[in-house]
């Protein structure tokens, strides 16, 4: 086989597969899921005296999309249990903690950004206070050398941003900012 | 013939008019800069620059979301050439013998060869877009809810058939992507699903705030979490193109533009499949075979042709059927719609003019990457050298302001968040994004297509598999799914196997 044919898609994400344990607990979130989308769906009103037939009731497509997605989850919960999915220690160690911390800093810093600061501070406020953060979080590991420098140039370009996206966006192109 | 030609000058004439055009270098600049920068999408490119288009003349707005795509796709080789990493998923088979140029000192030899490659592969691509919309629109014409119904299905299908190394979980990507479309107010009787008594949910998930969470957000936490890339070629050689490698590998690029505009044209499938189809097929033919894979220029041409024909390929199905045939595609059908414009079969008789508009900007788009091909290279590496620290929150607040401006709603940078975090925990899960997204954009079809055609037969399914093309659409999407059954795929192998030797004996 070439490597083309044996190469996965990036659009796949990253090659290594997920382990079957993740796969089977994956497969009961969307069975759950499925099962609530269907039932959800049996609950809302057919409309029968509008339509005569009830066939444009608004559950049929949602309970069609639920009903598929709760037996794709059976097969892919099917498949993990055959891969070895219910044997004990069959859930591979997570990402390495530096990589989780990375990941779980970026999230709360985004998530207090945009669900916190925007709407509530002036929008150029609030992105220079959520870009000065990021950078200088994420640069701190690198060291006291220099670490002047990097802050005044992360506030630098913290208030950059704020002032040239109001520019851009709002005074450019006429898009209303939060 | 001569009306085709009379309105694809119209079309030039169109987008030089006013000065539209200067909008096609700083959108292709753009384009390139996102596409060469890892972590930064064309899906991406794409979304996040509809917002800057909201106050423009819908030609320019068009025109604006073309360069950005054309130039992203291109640009993703830059990364792929210098860092070993594509900067769009599109250009991963161009890592595979470009990078290797590189470190023999070949790196302007391999940008140029990109730039010539990615140049042929969208003119190719736009030409078959002339030929074809028209023709595929007219044929589209007679498409009804039944029809309709099953092209988005095989559209759901393939992309999850095809997309990710995992069918089931791209076919249960694509269901997901046609459950979130179903939230809000129905068509029917305004009812709203899955509200909660929310006025905001009962509005609907807005498509612009999903795929700036899932291309975006998701993007932004990805790239943060793994170790920091550094540029490793410095010292770049000569980087324009040679005609040599035109004429000696002619037949690689026909073939390669042909297979990418043929696998945009499927619905969902997108750019990195074509370069890895065509970088499959000009192995597979190639006299220098053993080269492939340590630096081979045929290996690079191909891989770049395939990507970049398969940008006019996927507008294909966006213009005729107003199906998205790739992942940014699927952006740009969206602001097409924000737009006012409705793409799909009535496009050839209400305005067809507009397909013509659309091969021309795409031309202009290519001949503009040719120009910043052939001068941007260093900037280009400068721009490569950016700290992701200093980046990725640059990006975030472009994402936030994308989800918020479509509607003003605060609510929309909520569903951006959402939509962010799900999609980082599905790609992590490996489950493709690209069904994913052609679920979100096809799910109103398939949903009014449904219901249209069940009210239309009176309760009668049989309409969906005796109408002679809603037969044939719907054995392929059959086949399609029968064929990602692993049990069938090795049946189907040795059936074939045992014909063959069968032929051969009787031979």
């Amino acid at each position: 086989m070439s490597e083309a044919d044996t190469a996965a898609s990036p659009l796949a994400g990253e090659r290594e597969p997920v382990s079957p344990r993740a796969d089977l607990i994956t497969a009961a979130v969307l069975l759950a899921f499925g099962l609530g989308v269907v039932a959800l769906s049996l609950r809302m009103p057919t409309f029968v005296e509008q339509s005569g037939t009830g066939l444009t009731a608004p559950g049929i497509v949602p309970g069609f999309h639920g009903t598929v997605i709760a037996l794709l989850s059976i097969l892919l919960g099917l498949r993990a249990a055959r891969r070895g999915g219910l044997r004990a220690g069959g859930m591979k160690a997570g990402g390495a903690g530096k990589d989780l911390g990375r990941l779980l800093t970026a999230a709360v810093l985004g998530v207090i950004y945009a669900a916190v600061l925007v709407g509530r501070l002036p929008f150029w406020l609030a992105t220079a206070l959520f870009v000065f953060a990021f950078t200088a979080i994420f640069e701190w590991p690198r060291g006291p050398q220099g670490r002047i420098r990097r802050l005044l140039e992360a506030a630098a370009i913290a208030l950059g941003t704020g002032w040239a996206v109001v520019l851009i966006f709002e005074d450019l192109f006429f898009v209303r900012l939060p | 013939m001569l009306d085709a030609l009379g309105m694809l000058g119209a079309g030039f004439g169109h987008a030089f008019q006013g000065g539209v055009v200067l909008h096609a270098f700083w959108a292709t600049l753009v384009g390139i800069i996102i596409g060469a920068l890892p972590g930064l999408t064309a899906t991406m490119g794409v979304a996040l620059l509809t917002t800057l288009t909201f106050s423009m003349a819908h030609s320019t707005a068009i025109l604006v979301l073309i360069c950005v795509y054309v130039g992203a796709i291109y640009g993703g080789s830059r990364s792929a050439i210098l860092l070993n990493i594509p900067g769009t998923p599109a250009s991963a088979a161009s890592t595979l013998d470009g990078f290797p140029l590189a470190r023999q000192g070949l790196a302007g030899r391999a940008m140029g060869i990109s730039t010539t490659g990615s140049w042929m592969g969208t003119l190719f691509g736009a030409l078959c877009l002339a030929v074809l919309a028209p023709a595929v629109g007219e044929f589209a014409l007679g498409f009804q809810s039944y029809e309709m119904f099953w092209v988005a299905m095989f559209g759901i299908v393939i992309a999850g058939s095809l997309s990710g190394g995992d069918p089931l979980k791209g076919y249960i990507a694509g269901f997901l992507g046609l459950f979130v479309a179903t939230v809000g107010q129905e068509a029917n009787h305004a009812y709203p699903r899955f509200a909660f008594g929310s006025t905001d949910l009962a509005g609907g998930l807005g498509l612009l705030p999903v795929l700036v969470g899932v291309f975006g957000v998701a993007e932004v936490l990805n790239s943060m979490r793994g170790p920091a890339v550094q540029a490793v070629a410095s010292k770049i050689d000569s980087i324009l193109p040679r005609p040599s490698d035109v004429l000696r590998y002619w037949r690689t690029i026909f073939r390669s533009g042909a297979i990418g505009t043929f696998i945009g044209a499927m619905p969902g499938l997108g750019e990195d499949i074509a370069a890895w189809t065509s970088y499959a097929a000009a192995k597979r033919g190639s006299a220098e075979r053993e080269k492939f894979g340590k630096g081979s220029v045929e290996g690079l041409m191909a891989a770049e042709t395939g990507e970049s024909a398969c940008v006019p390929g996927a507008i294909i199905p966006v213009l005729t059927l107003a199906v998205p045939g790739s992942a940014p595609a699927a952006v740009l059908m969206a602001a097409m719609m924000i737009h006012g414009l409705n793409p799909g079969p009535m496009l050839a008789i209400s305005s067809p003019e507009f397909i013509y508009q659309i091969v021309a900007m795409l031309i202009i788009a290519d001949m503009v990457k040719l120009f910043y091909g052939l001068v941007l290279v260093r900037p280009l590496l400068w721009v490569l050298l950016i700290p992701r620290e200093r980046l990725m929150p640059v990006v975030f607040v472009l994402c936030t302001v994308g989800a918020f401006a479509i509607t003003s709603r605060l609510f929309d940078i909520w569903v951006m968040l959402g939509a962010g975090l799900v999609g980082f925990v599905l790609r992590e899960l490996r489950f493709p994004m690209a069904p994913l997204v052609l679920g979100i954009v096809l799910g109103d079809l398939l949903d009014k297509n449904l219901l249209r055609g069940l009210v239309l037969s009176d309760g009668d399914i049989t309409p969906f598999f005796t109408r002679p093309i809603s037969a044939v659409l719907a054995t392929a999407t059959l086949l399609t799914l029968l064929l990602s059954i692993p049990a069938v795929q090795a049946g189907w192998g040795r059936g074939r196997a045992a014909l063959r030797g069968r032929l051969r004996r009787a031979g």
